[in-house]
């Protein structure tokens, strides 16, 4: 019998200078998409803000700055965790890799309650979606934001589920910092909503 | 090519200090937002910690440096949008609501 092999494209990207791509390229497909909706986005609240200063100066004084900065270290805090993960799993120390993905699972789980609880002290101050331009704008950009962050957390779930099983191994962990680059760009994001609306105006 | 000899790191201190480094950034944009509210170049030290905290979460986590150009041109541009946003619609607001106005 005669074994064929069939070289990694990674691999040879790699030797060939060109650059590593951490994770995989399917979710720097899902990476560069939500980039681009996110652009969009961005766009809208800078033409919105340069027709209505005055309406983003006001309604930035009424937000929960609390809730911006809490969900900010919460964001900070789990992609941190997570980098973690990934560093100590290259280093072929599974258990502690594991510890910390479990830490940047708690953390992240944080994002929507302190979501909730943001909400709720929005709508007892009379905040809602109809409360004036700034307001539309700043729930439909971090509503859709916590979105993609649900979809960051149940993606830690899969890997977590993954992990526990012994899916990854110190030369193959492709899933997990698949997992680890959706989140850190997640982060990003939120790093940029967070002046927009929290403290710039 | 520098990045290419590169490995992908194993150790965990330059992910703590990045990660100091990004906590600090946030409350030190609270405190200037509180303090200098209105000031006109508060708008160009926000957009300035922007970028370094998006610079600093695609440089440490991310490690764009050992990857493919094209993801560390995506970072680059996605991180750099926002920033240069700010500092036109701090200086040139009217202009641009004119040229968006339908």
């Amino acid at each position: 019998m005669t074994a064929i092999a069939i070289p990694l494209p990674e691999t040879q990207q790699e030797s060939s200078g060109l650059g590593r791509i951490p994770g995989n390229k399917g979710i720097w497909v899902g990476i560069c998409c939500e980039f681009v909706e996110f652009l969009v986005l961005f766009v809208v609240y800078f033409v919105a803000r340069a027709h209505f200063p005055e309406s983003f100066e006001q309604g930035a004084e009424r937000l929960s700055r609390l809730s911006g900065t809490v969900i900010t270290l919460l964001m900070v805090t789990s992609s941190f965790c997570i980098a973690c993960s990934v560093a100590t799993m290259r280093a072929g120390e599974r258990r502690r890799s594991l510890y910390w993905l479990i830490a940047g699972l708690v953390v992240a789980l944080g994002y929507p309650v302190a979501k909730y609880f943001e909400i709720q002290w929005n709508l007892a101050q009379g905040i809602n979606g109809e409360s004036g331009i700034f307001f539309t704008v700043y729930y439909y950009l971090t509503f859709n934001h916590l979105v993609h962050a649900v979809w960051g957390i149940l993606g830690i779930l899969w890997v977590l589920a993954r992990h526990l099983a012994g899916g990854y191994t110190a030369e193959d962990y492709s899933g997990l910092e698949a997992l680890a680059s959706y989140w850190h760009a997640t982060d990003i994001i939120w790093l940029i909503i967070f002046p927009l609306f929290y403290v710039l105006v | 090519m520098e990045h290419a000899t590169q490995q992908p790191g194993t150790t965990l201190s330059p992910l703590v200090v990045a990660w100091l480094a990004l906590v600090a950034l946030t409350l030190l944009s609270l405190v200037l937002g509180q303090w200098f509210h209105g000031a006109a170049w508060l708008q160009v030290l926000v957009a300035a910690i922007v970028w370094i905290k998006g610079y600093l979460i695609a440089r440490r986590f991310i490690e764009s440096e050992l990857a493919h150009p094209f993801i560390r041109n995506v970072l680059r541009g996605f991180i750099a949008f926002t920033p240069i946003a700010l500092l036109l619609t701090a200086f040139y607001g009217h202009q641009f609501a004119r040229w968006a106005t339908l």
